[in-house]
Formats: structure tokens, C-alpha cells, sequence
């Protein structure tokens, strides 16, 4: 569970808050997709959760440290950074504690235990995405937190990104936190969608909010 | 060419440097963090010149300077986190400013020269201790912290979320940066030390292989621009370090030349 209590946040540590006076309880086991307009701070909320960012006032707690990351495109995804999906996988196993893993079991959770010697850049964007997911299965986390893990790929690697994902939720029980653009993938994919609007969230369940978008409920004045 | 004694000392600084330098320059290139090299070198310059006016052992003085000059670096890096650059612009002018101020002023020997330049005849044998011992614990280091410096020069962030910590290995890196800079600086000279830890990388890279096996590669193309540009320096009587920096190009060319050839067949 994560509970986050008063949470104030600011780049420059004083008012006004980017983030104002959040309360929030993410309960075990959901699948949460965090939406907004670009720039409503998504990304910093996730930061915030990871410990990346510290917050400016409040406080977030969380009742376990097994937390995967799956982050947006990054820089090294060119095709001429040398780097393997087996060396991806084995500094971050060398990070963890237990470092019984196999990486090509967990490979294979994602499809790409044929990929293992293939440099990270010549793959696509969805195949790179899924070596992310690997990454951060590999400490068995209860909580995986993802960054727009659609945005750069295909609609086929999509679908096989967000099947891989609700299995992990639904058969594994590991809660997933995931930042989506297209509400559609998240209405599709999640049991609960965290809006968040000018510095203030509001948690539905995914049929919460079906049910105000049908009535054409302005959602910003929802919050 | 190797009953010499100074022929044989700056093969052995030159075996210990084609080691290190690219090991260190693999992680700069990919961080796109090239520049630390031109701007370190001017902070080695800066401590060479100190080391001359105080009549201290110059390489000493040059790796304590230049170890100051990299936490600096590391330190301002905070504060300007999306312009790096300004950082060493920063530290670059001010160790220019102290190199320039203390060789004008007269008081440093002219055996200046030999540091911008590099030269295979003044490396003695205390010079020689004196890079082995620190080459020894830079390589030592770099080997110990290897898997940390590939999560995060590959996933700064991602390094941070799985409890490495970056702020102190970031530290410990520059100052290593610094270490090989200034150990470096007496036989390749500071105009070309970066080229010695950029272009065997860049070499390396046309392999398109992954972490390890580029790494190697580079110190391999390192071993061979520095073997064969003293080898060269010693039979043309030319500066060292302009022969090695040129032999490295010349490597490079010949590897990219061979890579259009192999994949054009």
C-alpha cells in the first residue's frame, strides 16, 4: 500500500506547489493509470513515490521497498550505445540483494529470451520497452511503476506490453502504477484511473469514471 | 630502442595510460561527457605549473589540483544540471587563469614545455612509481565499481530507484577522470590527453558490440595508438603525444574504412 499524506511539492521547495496538499491511499493489488494534461506533474508524482524527488512538505509512505521502474525512452536508446539486453539485465541484478535470477526466465515473461545477445538499440521501441518490464520484474517487486510505456511504440507491441502487464496484476497481484496518455489504454487496462489537475488528484475506479465521461461531466470540475 | 632506460620508462607509463585512459573515456563518451577531458587536462596544466613554482614533484601537484578541480566540477554540476558545459567552462578558465599567471610571472622552470607538448626523455623512474601506484588503485577502482558506473551511465534514474548512489560514485569518478588526466600528462602532454581517452573509444564503437567487448576494444586501440606513437616519436624524433594523438586518427580511419569495406561485401 501506498499512502500518501499532505504532500506539497515545488521544484524550488516554496509555494506555489506544483503538486498541493495531495491525500491518496493506493491500495495492493490495482492497476492504476495516472492521467492529465501534459505538464499536470505525472511524472513528478512517480518520482515523488520512487524517491527520486523528495517532497516539499508531507510525507509518502510505502509498506514495502520491492518496487520496479519502468522509465520513459531514455537517452542511451540509440543504436550506438553498446550495450546488450543481457548487460542491461546483469548490472541492474548485480544492484539487488538476492542475485539468484535467471535472467533468461525473465526474459521469457516478456518474449524476449531470444533477444539476449542483441544489442538494446537495434531493437524497436516496443522490444526495448519490454526489456525495461524484464529490468524491473528482476527483484520480484510487489509495486512496478511505468512511465508511458506506450509512447514510442507500435500498436502490436502495445498490445503485447499491456497483455504482459494485466497478467502481472491480475495472476501475479503486483500492484501497477502506470502513466498513460490515451485514456483509452487506460479505461482499456486499469481497475483505477488517478486524475490529476492543477496540483490536485482524484482516484476513480475505472467504472466511476466511465460513468462521468458518458454523462459528459466536465472532469476537471470533478476535483 | 628499449635497452634505454627513458625508452623504458615511457612504455611502461605508456602500457599503464593505454589501459586506464580509454577505460575511463568509454564511460565519458557515453555519458556525452567529453569535454571533462579538455578541461581536467587544463586543471592537470594548472597544477603542473603550481608544482614547478613550489618546486614540488609536478605530477603530485598536478593529481592533488586536479582532483580539487574535479569535485568543483561535480559540486557546480548540481547547480547547473542541464548545462553541463558552463561547469567546465567554469573550471577551465580558472585553472587557465592560475597556469597562465605562474608561467608569465617567470618563476616556473622551462621545463614547461615538456607538459604541453609530453616527452618520452623526462620520464624518470620516481615518475614511473608514481603512475604505477595511482594507476593501480584508479584501474582497482574502476574494476570494483564497474557494474554501478554501467546502470549509471546507461540509467542514471533507474540507478538511483535501486539504491546505488550516484551522487557518491559520480564523485568518485571524476576524481578518478582527474587521477589518469594528470598521471597521463607527461608522456601524451595536456593538448592532447583527451584524444587518448576519446578516440580509441571511438574506434571501439565502429565494432558495434556490446558493453564489455567495447571496453576491451578500446583498451586495445589504446594499447596499440600509445605503443606505436612512441615506437614512431622515438624513430622521428617528433613530440609523443601529437604522435600518438595522429596514430590514434589514423586507427580510426583505418577501422571505419575496413567496416564500409566488410559490409558493402
Amino acid at each position: 500500500m501506498i499512502n500518501i499524506k499532505n504532500l506539497c511539492f515545488s521544484y524550488s521547495n516554496k509555494p506555489p506547489y506544483a503538486l498541493n496538499n495531495i491525500n491518496l491511499t493506493i491500495p495492493d493489488g490495482v492497476y492504476l493509470s495516472i492521467v492529465g494534461e501534459n505538464g499536470s506533474c505525472k511524472t513528478t508524482l512517480i518520482k515523488l513515490i520512487l524517491g527520486i524527488l523528495k517532497p516539499t512538505l508531507g510525507s509518502i509512505e510505502i509498506d514495502t521497498n520491492k518496487i520496479g521502474y519502468v522509465p520513459q525512452r531514455l537517452d542511451s536508446f540509440n543504436s550506438q550505445f553498446p550495450i546488450t539486453v543481457k548487460e542491461v539485465l546483469s548490472c541492474h541484478k548485480n544492484s539487488l540483494k538476492d542475485k539468484n535470477i535467471n535472467i533468461l526466465d525473465i526474459l521469457e515473461i516478456v518474449n524476449m529470451n531470444d533477444y539476449n545477445n542483441k544489442l538494446l538499440g537495434m531493437l524497436s521501441g516496443g522490444q526495448q520497452q519490454r526489456v525495461l518490464i524484464a529490468r524491473a520484474l528482476m527483484g520480484n517487486p510487489d509495486i512496478i511503476i511505468l512511465d508511458e510505456p506506450s509512447t514510442g511504440v507500435d500498436e502490436i507491441n502495445q498490445k503485447e506490453i499491456y497483455s504482459i502487464l494485466r497478467k502481472l496484476n491480475k495472476e501475479n497481484n503486483k500492484t501497477i502504477i502506470s502513466i498513460e496518455h490515451n485514456i483509452n489504454i487506460a479505461l482499456e487496462n486499469s481497475t483505477h484511473i488517478l486524475r490529476i489537475h492543477k496540483g490536485e488528484v482524484k482516484l476513480f475506479t475505472v467504472e466511476e469514471y466511465k460513468k462521468l465521461r458518458d454523462k459528459n461531466l466536465d472532469l476537471d470540475n470533478v476535483i | 630502442m628499449f635497452q634505454l632506460d627513458f625508452m623504458q620508462n615511457a612504455f611502461a607509463a605508456g602500457l599503464i595510460i593505454s589501459i586506464l585512459c580509454p577505460f575511463i573515456g568509454l564511460f565519458l563518451v557515453l555519458r556525452r561527457y567529453s569535454m571533462i577531458g579538455d578541461t581536467l587536462s587544463h586543471s592537470s596544466f594548472a597544477g603542473v605549473a603550481i608544482g614547478l613554482v613550489m618546486g614540488v614533484n609536478p605530477i603530485l601537484s598536478a593529481f592533488l589540483f586536479t582532483t580539487l578541480c574535479a569535485v568543483v566540477i561535480e559540486f557546480l554540476r548540481g547547480y547547473y544540471k542541464k548545462y553541463a558545459e558552463l561547469v567546465m567552462s567554469i573550471v577551465l578558465t580558472l585553472s587557465l587563469g592560475i597556469a597562465i599567471l605562474l608561467i608569465s610571472s617567470g618563476k616556473a622552470s622551462a621545463k614547461v614545455n615538456s607538459y604541453l607538448f609530453g616527452s618520452i626523455l623526462t620520464v624518470s623512474s620516481e615518475d614511473i612509481k608514481l603512475i604505477l601506484i595511482v594507476g593501480i588503485i584508479s584501474l582497482l577502482t574502476l574494476i570494483f565499481l564497474y557494474n554501478k558506473l554501467v546502470y549509471i551511465t546507461f540509467d542514471e534514474e533507474g540507478a538511483k530507484t535501486s539504491n546505488i548512489n550516484v551522487k557518491l560514485i559520480n564523485y568518485i569518478f571524476t576524481v578518478l577522470v582527474g587521477a589518469t588526466i594528470s598521471m597521463s600528462i607527461r608522456v601524451m602532454g595536456l593538448l592532447v590527453i583527451s584524444s587518448i581517452m576519446i578516440v580509441p573509444v571511438a574506434t571501439a564503437m565502429q565494432l558495434k558490440k556490446g558493453f564489455k567487448t567495447t571496453l576491451i576494444a578500446s583498451i586495445i586501440f589504446g594499447m596499440i595508438d600509445i605503443l606505436l606513437g612512441l615506437t614512431l616519436s622515438y624513430y622521428i624524433d617528433s613530440a609523443p603525444g601529437g604522435t600518438i594523438a595522429l596514430t590514434s586518427v589514423v586507427t580510426l580511419f583505418i577501422v571505419i574504412i575496413i567496416n564500409k569495406f566488410l559490409s558493402n561485401k
